[in-house]
């Protein structure tokens, strides 16, 4: 186990594949609502015949990557998050948090702070994956969060999903940070937002990836925004930081996804889910004749 | 991949038709090599051709643009596509490049 900040930490992992062929890796990376654009993607791959050797999530792209590497489909999928995903999630506070940050001398501080009260998204992570862990996957799948008290990425591959899950979307301030076994985790994008570097860990030579810049605030108007905004000023300097490197220090092939929205969309926007998974499949098409060229295919 | 090469007052400017990708990156850091070893360093890369870059082809741009730097010159890309400038974007070079709305632009800055 590595010690440094950002080396990332297996809790458990699978080994990797022998053989000579292409390794194909979809990495769907933070980006909440937008992240459902891997199930336009995956539509695109699937109906391609273009098969995946693993899935890495993280953060709102860890809920795709688990839906994707279960083999749910699309409609299925979309319906899934259209519940699971929805404004009333941010919408009751936490209070002992809230009392804890601003009497500390009466109610001592705990780390497990968080301004939103966590229990709604746990209950729907319960329902949609309750049942679930990585080992029933028809596809190897990697989550990713980040250990709270020494900045590790950490990659779940076994166990439950609602866990891993849960622990990879620990927005800083918004939820509580998770705890799995001993250890304290907080959300997948604060070490890397788009964890390119576990594909290539696992082998992977030729990685598509779908990953997005956080949304502004227009106004920040409350305490929340505020959480966010700083969340966003920081994640996208880590994604562009680690993405130049991912790209650079490897000789592994990588194909960002870059699905264009012609409208805002934001954090809880899921009635615009079709619309996103349908610019993921547009986004997808465009990229197509290089992955197919690039995996020895013929291209019509 | 076509690459065209053309000398201009101050700068050669090299156009490219087609993707930089895995396929065509040796090809294109070749051409580029060939002008820097041939001393033109003062490069312009016309990208308002290239529809997509890989890794492959960030790659391919880095090792030019470090090259033309210790040869006493520049990489200066001029007219990119806003799909190719998104990634150019996502991937932090364009803090590291000069990008420029059109070719003549990229020219004359190097005799700025």
């Amino acid at each position: 186990m590595s010690s440094g900040p950002g080396a990332a930490v297996e809790v458990e992992s699978l080994p990797a594949k022998a053989g000579s062929g292409n390794r194909v890796a979809l990495v769907i990376g933070a980006g909440s609502v937008k992240c459902a654009a891997a199930l336009g993607l995956q539509k695109v791959l699937a109906r391609e015949g273009i098969a995946i050797d693993m899935v890495v999530g993280c953060s709102g792209g860890s809920l795709y990557a688990a839906l994707i590497a279960l083999g749910i489909e699309v409609d299925e999928a979309e319906e899934m998050t259209r519940r699971l995903w929805t404004q009333e999630l941010t919408k009751k506070r936490h209070y002992a948090s809230l009392l804890r940050a601003m009497l500390p001398q009466l109610f001592p501080f705990q780390e497990s702070f968080g301004l939103v009260d966590d229990r709604l998204i746990l209950d729907r992570l319960k329902v949609a994956f309750g049942g679930h862990k990585f080992e029933e996957a028809r596809i190897p799948l990697f989550l990713t969060a980040t250990d709270f008290h020494n900045g590790e990425q950490v990659v779940f591959s076994s166990g439950s999903l609602v866990d891993a899950i849960r622990a990879s979307i620990a927005i800083p301030y918004v939820f509580r940070p998770w705890r799995v076994g001993d250890r304290l985790f907080v959300d997948g994008f604060l070490c890397d937002p788009m964890p390119v570097g576990v594909a290539i860990k696992h082998g992977a030579n030729v990685i598509v990836t779908l990953g997005f810049e956080s949304p502004y605030q227009h106004r920040v108007t409350s305490v929340l925004k505020f959480a966010f905004q700083l969340s966003s000023i920081m994640s996208n300097n880590l994604l562009r930081a680690n993405y130049a490197f991912h790209n650079l220090a490897h000789h592994t092939e990588i194909l960002p996804i870059i699905p264009q929205f012609r409208e805002r969309i934001s954090l809880f926007d899921t009635d615009k889910i079709p619309y996103v998974i349908e610019e993921g499949e547009r986004a997808a098409e465009r990229e197509l004749p290089y992955l197919r060229r690039l995996l020895g295919m013929t291209n019509p | 991949m076509e690459i065209a090469v053309e000398k201009r007052e101050g700068a050669t400017v090299v156009s490219i038709d087609g993707s930089v990708d895995g396929m065509s990156a040796p090809q294109l850091v070749a051409a580029f090599r060939e002008q820097i070893g041939g001393g033109n360093p003062r490069l312009v890369g016309n990208l308002a051709s290239v529809d997509y870059t890989s890794s492959a082809g960030l790659r391919a741009l880095l090792e030019t643009v470090k090259d033309a730097r210790q040869h006493g010159g520049d990489l200066r890309l001029a007219a990119v596509r806003p799909e190719v400038l998104r990634v150019l974007e996502l991937s932090g070079f364009t803090s590291i490049l000069q990008v420029f709305p059109d070719v003549d632009a990229a020219v004359a800055s190097f005799t700025a």
